[in-house]
């Protein structure tokens, strides 16, 4: 008898603990090491605070932070989209092909969007018909995208691919999206991205689909007693994930001013490990895009700081994923099954 | 439960559960009579001595990666082991620079260093995944990342040579050779643990973690055994991938990853937990290679690249749906629940 209200004891106040910590402990932990990385970079880099530095950190963090839009969204519902660095080379190669083709810009970008969305919604509704196996689903889907991609952009041959690049005659303004603008003060990518995390904490924090969308990720049968339909959230989820990497696709484009169908790799990893840094949970439910912008700008800044070591990208990759575990460890743990029954 | 009921519902159980246990193979087994077929008509040089001999050495690295990665599939809940690239190829790398370096270049001490590192990593991964309680796909990323970075800073380019036995697996032109006998007996070694007690308390656990735990099974050495074995097989396919490149390469095995998770679900794994088998492993991972080889008779030039992500990818999302159709997405937890429960007495 003593064990169990022992026991009981000790279980109500791990839960206690657990709550806040989930509650205030993933944004006072990312604050924390975002604060420490700025002033250890502050300290010890030169030029840290100058102009440049901070303009070049802005951009690089908004491609990364458009495209965590979506990798957040979805680790909110308990999936998680893989294909987002295929949907970011794909729309960065193909709307170079559109361009080439003669079709205008305007016109060309709605139809990598519109395909992107496509794309995205197949994503989501094959994922959750086959019970939430949105890894290997995006896995599949992402390289089915972009090797057809790559096949069709290549069958023309001057205007086509060749080891992966094209060449195109990028519009201006495209070009202007990345860089910074004078009259602005700012980046308009910077701008963008601003706006589009506005947008989302919004929908995540003040509509019903919002809110529907945690419910879902909580537990998915009590969401559906309530009417929340999980085949149609996890189709527009994955359909905003896969329209927020290709307009990430299309920034890169700007930023570099040809396509380049590996130009995603690096975000399969990075958009993952800014949820996790952030706090976001993937098993669903916990967290918010709002942390994916403090580990975004974690990640920027942790590359800047390793950068000026002169380490090269494949340490600051195997540093990085040394940090993901503790991080996780420290506030995303799944219950023991004990608490389950 | 009582004994009147028993032999007859019992024989019938029976009958279903081997069919529904079967029907998962039947995706993989098609696909891979298609693909034969198309091979036979397309590029009939794979059924030479010769061509088959470079099938075996081809495609048995993948063979024995898919099967490594299956026990932690089985384990569940979403057992996707993402660093089994990596990890191939760190092995591959200390076996042609670490070990041949310190003199030691027998079979003996390759196959036990090999084997040994294996089982090493992947008790580590087990450890962190059952006592933090920290997902497995979450572990095995932040593995992928750690090695992958690691093994480009440990060694920048492709250099060094394998001892000569094993670099001769690479240029097999017969069947008749460890190429075809080391994975043989790892699926030998495969069949005997998947009869165990053990392995069935791992299934248990998969599919459902809270029935394993209120029947007694200890979930955290359970976890950590379910990794154990798939090292065993790691460090073999290690050793396999070793003998085709010949050398030590940082980058080229990251791709297994990719590869090997595609031939899982090929074969039938349901990544939810609890249901994936060695035979359908194996073929999936044929299947792969044999999608590779067909492509390689087309003239695609220098799209061929393309074309395989393009039908790999294909091929992935085709029979995830067509398995899901075929074993009734929707009737698996039912049969989880019915089956399943019954074992853990």
């Amino acid at each position: 008898m003593t064990t169990t209200h022992e026991g009981q004891l000790g279980r109500a106040g791990r839960l206690d603990l657990r709550g806040v910590m989930t509650q205030h402990g993933s944004v006072a932990m990312a604050g924390v090491v975002l604060v420490a990385l700025i002033a250890f970079g502050a300290f010890s880099i030169d030029g840290f605070w100058s102009l440049i530095n901070l303009r070049s950190n802005l951009v690089f963090a908004s491609f990364l932070g458009v495209a965590t839009i979506g990798q957040t969204l979805c680790a909110l519902i308990g999936g998680l989209d893989l294909s987002i660095p295929f949907v970011v080379g794909a729309a960065n190669v193909g709307l170079v092909k559109l361009l080439n083709e003669g079709l205008p810009s305007g016109a060309g970008i709605v139809v990598v969007l519109v395909l992107a969305a496509a794309i995205g919604a197949f994503n989501g509704g094959v994922s959750h018909r086959l019970r939430g196996q949105s890894l290997v689903v995006t896995l599949g889907v992402g390289n089915a995208v972009l090797g057809l991609v790559q096949i069709l952009v290549s069958s023309e041959g001057v205007s086509g691919i060749s080891g992966g690049t094209i060449e195109g005659n990028i519009p201006q303004w495209i070009e202007s999206l990345s860089w910074f603008n004078n009259s602005l003060g700012i980046a308009p990518a910077v701008i963008l991205w601003a706006a589009l995390t506005v947008l989302t904490i919004l929908l995540l924090r003040r509509t019903w689909f919002g809110r529907a969308l945690y419910a879902l990720g909580g537990n998915q049968t009590a969401a559906e007693r309530v009417l929340v339909s999980g085949p149609w959230s996890w189709t527009l989820v994955f359909s905003a994930s896969a329209v927020t990497a290709a307009v990430t696709g299309i920034l890169l484009l700007g930023y570099s001013g040809s396509g380049y169908a590996g130009v995603g790799d690096p975000y399969l990893f990075t958009t993952i490990a800014a949820v996790l840094i952030g706090g976001t949970s993937l098993v669903g439910g916990r967290g918010g895009y709002g942390l994916s912008v403090l580990g975004v700008f974690i990640l920027t800044v942790l590359q800047t700081i390793l950068s000026s070591y002169s380490l090269s990208s494949s340490a600051q990759e195997a540093i990085l994923g040394a940090l993901i575990i503790p991080t996780v460890a420290l506030y995303a743990r799944s219950p023991h099954p004990r608490m389950l029954i | 439960m009582t004994p009147k009921a028993s032999t007859v519902s019992d024989a019938k159980r029976s009958v279903r559960r081997f069919i529904s246990g079967q029907r998962s193979l039947l995706t993989p087994s098609i696909l891979f009579v298609v693909l034969l077929v198309i091979a036979a008509l397309h590029g009939p040089h794979l059924f030479t001595s010769d061509g088959l001999a470079g099938a075996l050495i081809g495609a048995s690295p993948l063979v024995v990666a898919t099967m490594a990665i299956t026990p932690i599939a089985i384990a569940g809940p979403a057992g996707v082991d993402l660093s089994i690239g990596p990890a191939m190829t760190l092995i591959n790398i200390e076996i042609v620079l670490g070990l041949t370096k310190i003199g030691f270049t027998g079979p003996v001490a390759v196959f036990v260093f090999a084997i040994g590192l294996g089982v090493l990593l992947q008790a580590a991964m087990g450890a962190l995944i059952a006592v933090l309680r920290v997902s497995t796909v979450v572990v095995t990323l932040a593995v992928y990342l750690v090695l992958d970075g690691l093994n480009t800073v440990i060694l920048p380019h492709a250099e060094g040579a394998a001892p000569a036995w094993l670099s001769s697996w690479g240029s097999a032109s017969t069947i008749f050779s460890p190429v075809l006998y080391v994975p043989l007996a790892a699926f030998v070694l495969w069949a005997l643990i998947s009869r165990t007690t053990f392995f069935r308390n791992i299934r248990l656990m998969g599919a459902n973690d809270k029935t394993a735990f209120v029947s007694g099974i200890p979930l955290i050495s359970t976890r950590i055994g379910a990794h154990v074995i798939a090292g065993v097989f790691v460090g073999i396919a290690s050793l396999m991938y070793t003998g085709l490149i010949g050398s030590a390469d940082p980058t080229a095995g990251a791709s297994f990853t990719l590869s090997a998770v595609t031939a899982l679900v090929i074969g039938g794994a349901s990544l939810g937990g609890g249901h994936a088998k060695g035979l359908g492993s194996v073929l999936g991972a044929m299947d792969i290679w044999l999608i590779s080889y067909v492509l390689s008779t087309f003239n695609f030039g220098l799209n061929a690249s393309y074309w395989v992500q393009f039908t790999t990818g294909a091929v992935l999302v085709v029979s995830l749906v067509a398995g899901g159709i075929l074993t009734n997405a929707s009737g698996n937890r039912q049969w989880q629940e019915k089956w399943l429960l019954g074992w853990g007495k």
